[in-house]
Formats: C-alpha cells, sequence, structure tokens
C-alpha cells in the first residue's frame, strides 16, 4: 500500500470516528433505503396538490362540485360544452356589463349572425348557432374593428364563448364533474383524514400504552385486555357496524351537536371513527419499549433523585419511545386511508359532494364497462400513496432501529 | 395448558358478550326506525297504531332491556326473523356462512401456495434482484385497496376478456349435472378468491422472508452444513422448519383480516356471503339478521385466535402455557 493510500485510509477512519448526531446517523441510515427515498417524493408531490388544492382549482377553471349531465362519463382529454342554461346565465351577464349595441351591429355586420336576427336575441343566436369550439375559431378570423372599445368588446365576446367549454384532462364522472380535479380535492381529503387519524390515534396510543406500561399491575391488565380484544376484532366488519350510526342520534342536544349537518360531518366521523379502532398498535408498541425502558438505570436514577411519575413519563420515558411510535404513525397513515376508501367506497365513509379516492369509486363500480378509467385513477392514487406510505415507514423501521445501524 | 384453554376460552365469551351489547346498541344509534319503515308503505296505520307496534316489537323499552330480550332469545336458540327476506334468520345464515368458508378457505390456501415458496425463494437470495422484485410485489399487495382489484379484475377477465363471470355465487340453471355446477361454482370463486388472496400473500411473503432469513443465520444451519447434510435437507428440515413457527401465529391471526376483506371482495362481487350479508342487512335496517351475522363473524375471528394460540405451543414445543 502506497503512503498516499495510508494517508486517505487514516483520514477515512478519523472520519468514521468523528461523533454524529444521532439524527445524522438516521437520516444517513434511511436514505439508503431506496424505495423509501422514492416514497418520501411521492409522498412530498401529494402534500403539495393536496396543500395547494385550491389554487390548482384557480388556475385551471375547473370546480370540483360544478356538474353538467348533458357531458357525462366523458373520455379522457375531452372538451365539453357548456349546458344551455348555463350560457344564457353566461350572455345574460355578459349583456348586462356593457351597452353591447354596436358590438352587436358589428357582428351582424361581419355576417357572423343573420341580418334579420333581432337585436336582443342576437348573442343568444350567435352562441347558439355553433359549438363553442368553432365559434372561437370564426371570431377569431373575423376582421378586426377600427374603434378601441369595439375591440374591447369583441375580445369579451370571445372571453365568453372560450369559457363556454371546459376541457377534461381526465374525463367527467357520472353527474358532469370533471375527474381531476376531483381527485386534486380528493388527494386533500383522504390524506387529511390519514394524516390525522394516524397521529390521534398515534397520541391515543402513546397515552395509553405508556400509563399501562408504567403502572404496571392492574391498570397495565385492564388496560391490555381492551386492547386485546379491540385487535382481535375482524376491524373492517365493526367499522361498518359502526360508521353505519346517525351522529344526530349521538351529539344530539350535546355540546358537539354543531358537527351534526356540519360541511364536514362525514369527514368530522370517518376521523373519530378510525381513531377510536387504530390506536392499539401504538398501544402495544409504547407498552412494549416502556417495559424495557423503565428497568433501565436513569429512569432508577431520576426517581431517586425525586422525580414525579408525570415528570419521569414525560421527560425520560417518552423520548425513548418516539422512534416505535413513528414507525407506527408512518405505517397507520397507509392503513387508515385504506380503510377510509373502503368505508367510503361502500358508501358509508365521506359522503357526496365531498370528494374523496374513495368515495370517487362508489358510482364508478356500476359503470365500469362504459368509463373504465372513472374506477381505474383514484384506485391507482390510493395505491400509489399507500405504497409510499407503508416503504417510508419500512425505511423509518430500518433507520431508527439500533441493532441495524452500520457506521 | 387445560387451564390456559379454560382462561382464554372464558377471556373469548367476556369480550363476545360485551361486543354483542355493544353492537346492539349501535343498531340503535343508527339512522331510520324499524316502525316507521313498516308503516311508511301504508297510508292507513294512525300514530295510535303505531304505538302499539312499538309496544308490541318491544320497542318502547329502554336499549338495555331490549338487549336482554334478544340476547335471551338467541340464547335460547331462535335467530329471530328477517325482516327484509320474511324468513327465519337461520335460514339465510346457513347458506351464506358456508360461502364465506369456502372463499376464506380457498383465499387462505391460494395465498399460502403462492406466498411461502416466493418468500423462502427471496430470502434465500436476500439483496438480489429477485428479492427487490418480490419485496415490491409484497408491499403493492398489502398497499392495494381490495375493492380497487376487485374491480380491475371485473374489468380485464369479465369485461375485456370475458373468461369468468363477473359476479355472483353460481349461475341460475336447473339441469346442471354435479360435475358441471361444481366447475360453475368453481368459476365463480376465481375472481374474489383472487381479489381477497392480494393482501395475504403480501403479508405472508414478508413474514415468510423475515422468519426464513432469521432461521436461516442460526448456528445451527452452520453446524448442518458443516456436518454435510444436503441443502436441500438444511432448508427444509432446519431452516423452514424453525421458519414455521411465527408463520403459523401469522396466518391464524390473518383470519381476522380474511374475513374482514371478505365483506368487500363479497359486496363487490355480489358474492352470497356472510359479509356481504351484514353490510346489506344495515343497509335496509334489517337488525336481526346485521346482529346475528356480525357476532357469528366476530366469534369466528376469537375463535381463531384462540387456536392460533394453541398452535403456537404445538409448532414450538418451547412455550408452555403454566
Amino acid at each position: 500500500m502506497s503512503a498516499d493510500a495510508l494517508e486517505v485510509d487514516r483520514a477515512l477512519r478519523e472520519k468514521q470516528l468523528e461523533a454524529r448526531p444521532m439524527w445524522r446517523i438516521v437520516l444517513g441510515q434511511f436514505v439508503e433505503h431506496r424505495m423509501a427515498v422514492v416514497g418520501v417524493l411521492v409522498i412530498a408531490f401529494f402534500l403539495l396538490v393536496a396543500l395547494f388544492a385550491p389554487v390548482i382549482a384557480r388556475v385551471t377553471g375547473l370546480d370540483p362540485s360544478r356538474q353538467n349531465v348533458l357531458a357525462r362519463y366523458q373520455p379522457l382529454a375531452s372538451w365539453e360544452d357548456a349546458s344551455p342554461y348555463e350560457r344564457e346565465v353566461r350572455i345574460e351577464r355578459f349583456e348586462r356589463e356593457a351597452d353591447r349595441a354596436a358590438l352587436a351591429s358589428y357582428l351582424q355586420g361581419a355576417g357572423l349572425v343573420g341580418p334579420d336576427v333581432p337585436q336582443d336575441e342576437l348573442f343568444y343566436a350567435l352562441v347558439g348557432s355553433q359549438r363553442p369550439g368553432e365559434l372561437l375559431g370564426l371570431l377569431r378570423t373575423a376582421p378586426v374593428p377600427e374603434d378601441p372599445q369595439l375591440r374591447r368588446g369583441l375580445a369579451e365576446l370571445e372571453d365568453l364563448v372560450a369559457g363556454l367549454r371546459g376541457f377534461h384532462l381526465l374525463g367527467t364522472d357520472e353527474l358532469g364533474r370533471d375527474v381531476f380535479i376531483r381527485l386534486v380535492y380528493g388527494t386533500r381529503v383522504s390524506i387529511s383524514v390519514g394524516l390525522l387519524v394516524a397521529l390521534m390515534s398515534g397520541l391515543i396510543g402513546l397515552v395509553i400504552g405508556s400509563l399501562a406500561g408504567y403502572y404496571g399491575g392492574r391498570v397495565d391488565s385492564i388496560l391490555m385486555r381492551v386492547t386485546d380484544a379491540l385487535l382481535s376484532l375482524p376491524i373492517l366488519v365493526v367499522l361498518i357496524v359502526v360508521s353505519a350510526i346517525d351522529l344526530g342520534k349521538v351529539l344530539g342536544g350535546t355540546p358537539l351537536s354543531f358537527v351534526v349537518d356540519h360541511q364536514y360531518e362525514s369527514v368530522i366521523k370517518m376521523v373519530i371513527i378510525l381513531c377510536a379502532f387504530s390506536w392499539m398498535q401504538a398501544a402495544r408498541l409504547v407498552r412494549g419499549s416502556i417495559l424495557s425502558i423503565k428497568e433501565q438505570e436513569f429512569v432508577l436514577a431520576a426517581r431517586v433523585l425525586g422525580a414525579r411519575d408525570r415528570t419521569i413519563i414525560v421527560s425520560h420515558i417518552v423520548p425513548n419511545v418516539i422512534a416505535p411510535l413513528l414507525v407506527a404513525v408512518t405505517l397507520g397513515i397507509g392503513n387508515a386511508i385504506l380503510f377510509e376508501a373502503a368505508l367510503s367506497f361502500l358508501g358509508l365513509g365521506i359522503q357526496p359532494p365531498t370528494p374523496s379516492w374513495g368515495n370517487m369509486l362508489h358510482n364508478a363500480q356500476d359503470m365500469v364497462q362504459h368509463a373504465p378509467m372513472l374506477a381505474v385513477l383514484p384506485g391507482l392514487l390510493i395505491l400509489l400513496t399507500v405504497i409510499s406510505f407503508n416503504y417510508v415507514g419500512d425505511g423509518v423501521r430500518d433507520a431508527v432501529d439500533p441493532k441495524a445501524i452500520r457506521r | 395448558m387445560t387451564g390456559f384453554v379454560l382462561r382464554r376460552l372464558f377471556q373469548t365469551l367476556v369480550v363476545i358478550g360485551l361486543l354483542s351489547f355493544f353492537c346492539y346498541y349501535l343498531m340503535t344509534l343508527m339512522p331510520g326506525d324499524p316502525i316507521d319503515e313498516m308503516i311508511a308503505a301504508n297510508p292507513n296505520v294512525t300514530s295510535e297504531d303505531a304505538e302499539r307496534l312499538r309496544q308490541l316489537h318491544g320497542l318502547d323499552q329502554p336499549a338495555y332491556k331490549r338487549y336482554w330480550n334478544w340476547a335471551t332469545m338467541i340464547a335460547s336458540g331462535d335467530l329471530g326473523y328477517s325482516r327484509t327476506y320474511r324468513v327465519p334468520v337461520s335460514e339465510i345464515l346457513g347458506k351464506s356462512l358456508l360461502n364465506t368458508f369456502v372463499l376464506a378457505g380457498a383465499a387462505l390456501v391460494f395465498s399460502l401456495l403462492v406466498a411461502v415458496p416466493l418468500g423462502v425463494w427471496a430470502a434465500l437470495h436476500k439483496g438480489e434482484r429477485v428479492d427487490y422484485v418480490v419485496n415490491l410485489f409484497a408491499f403493492a399487495g398489502i398497499s392495494v385497496p381490495s375493492f380497487w382489484i376487485a374491480i380491475v379484475l371485473i374489468l380485464v377477465f369479465a369485461v375485456y376478456v370475458p373468461i369468468f363471470p363477473a359476479g355472483g355465487t353460481s349461475s341460475i340453471s336447473f339441469d346442471m349435472t354435479p360435475w358441471e355446477s361444481f366447475v360453475d361454482r368453481a368459476r365463480h370463486l376465481v375472481l374474489p378468491v383472487l381479489s381477497l388472496s392480494f393482501l395475504s400473500i403480501g403479508t405472508y411473503v414478508r413474514y415468510t422472508r423475515a422468519a426464513m432469513i432469521e432461521a436461516m443465520s442460526n448456528d445451527y444451519i452452520r453446524t448442518a452444513r458443516a456436518k454435510g447434510l444436503s441443502r436441500d435437507r438444511i432448508l427444509i428440515m432446519h431452516g423452514f422448519r424453525n421458519a414455521l413457527i411465527p408463520l403459523i401465529t401469522i396466518v391464524a391471526l390473518s383470519f381476522s383480516t380474511l374475513f374482514s376483506g371478505a365483506i368487500i371482495t363479497e359486496t363487490v362481487f355480489a358474492y352470497d356471503g356472510v359479509g356481504r350479508l351484514v353490510f346489506l342487512s344495515i343497509q335496509r335496517n334489517d337488525f336481526n339478521v346485521a346482529m346475528v351475522a356480525f357476532m357469528i363473524s366476530v366469534s369466528m375471528v376469537l375463535v381463531m385466535n384462540l387456536v392460533a394460540d394453541l398452535l403456537y405451543g404445538v409448532a414450538d414445543p418451547r412455550i408452555t402455557y403454566s
């Protein structure tokens, strides 16, 4: 070995011996899990979509609840013409905005409308005569008028006509709503339900697991019996029974009754129900790690120093169970999204018109032959998101596992 | 051992009892009132009549009293009467229970047949490309929404390439030989079993792989190799046998997942099983059916968990119940 190589070797070894903070080690381990990194990127993308859903809606001019029964089950990348009613409303507004008499006679002069059409019906006749796409072409080829005011009026008319047709990248659903923007808003609902449920059930699990693990004895056996009993149930069957209940009958007359008939009643209900049945894994994990931690010397030392139970739990034990809890929460997000989707698919979860990935599939099933994409797309997004969260959870588990740490 | 079994059995019974009350109470919180629905079609029923009907069916009593009446009725072997089907509950239940058993059992066998070899294969090629692909497949299996995979399967194998029926339990026909009707049943089972198996295949592959890697890293494997045993013998007698212990628990515990999954699969494929029965009877306010079907599916799962615990001891002689 040459002197240079030896030098490099020593530098390398010194670098390795250098103390690295825990989070750097964990991060380094995590990055090694390739699929987990891909998962983080996918999740980041969906989070951005969820966060900026209103911005996307404004930029594209799409509305998730705008219906048009004349344009149901449109294929991918298709144009949709506005319904006659919508045309009328827009033209009325257009006419009311300014004096359109000059523009009307100009259009008549340019031969776009027949000479015998009366002035007050002219715009209706014009817009009704052709499909918006073709009309737009005609307007654009019409001679440009000299008068600036007339020119502005013509431009406004072009805008109006352009607004009468919508582009549907991913087609439309059974009520003629744009699938793309519904998927965007569905991302928002599904991911927030997933995150909320996982975080809250992680918190519940932390509290119950800490109580059981720290106090042991009767507290432990009662709490763990409940946990085991809940864990052993066929969760989906229970969820179906529970989510069929009427919140009005439960909360009526209590201070919480404002939730009933709230715009997001079904979302709130879903979060509560899913939380109630998904904290058990976290509780078991926390209890397990606390049982091993509380026997260690630093806890004894704290107790000898006169620390109260609360101080010991909060500042000595909880930091040590964060790692396994993190894994449980990450994996829990994927599960919560799956359960929400399954319940919404059955029509028991998130209620329309609020879109979620699951309830978009609810109606799609009947028309699967005619509009297969309606059923395929939301499911693909669910699969992509859940698989990402599962991979990230796997990566986090590998990264925080002290046995697996390689320096 | 007997003490352990008795204690567990007692615990299971307590859980079932508590759950039945809980569930009965939940049913009272569901939208829709049975009497309102009964009289909805008949405008001649006065409110006094409705009140009398309510009294006749005992619906004017508080929930816990009604629960007690119901529980004593169940205990005496009378499962009640279905409001929508207009037959005793026991009549509908038997058939759908059998159907669910056939579905879940077939899915269990199929997924084991696929997952165990895949898991072992991946474990023996840890870190290689095979391992990556199998892992991806397993992750997809645990992440895929079961109703979606069911729809995709229908789309591919019943719409585009129509080789299997899109739903139902069997064809309606009276002149089929036993063999023909068997084939017909089997053809109706293929897609539901496939879609139900996805999740369990994913789970089993991951557990088999982990257990096998763990087992093959033991010292006794090295010893066996040093003794000059054949590769297959080491793999099966020393490696796989020890990997089997965690696998048995997972398989027995995943019975609950299969039962849960069956609810979705049966609904999508219109397969006549208990899961669909629970779902439909809740939707139709047929509480007698819903309660019994729910209690049976839950008890089934709890009993399977008990069996899992006992099998654990059989597979691993180191575990004793004392």
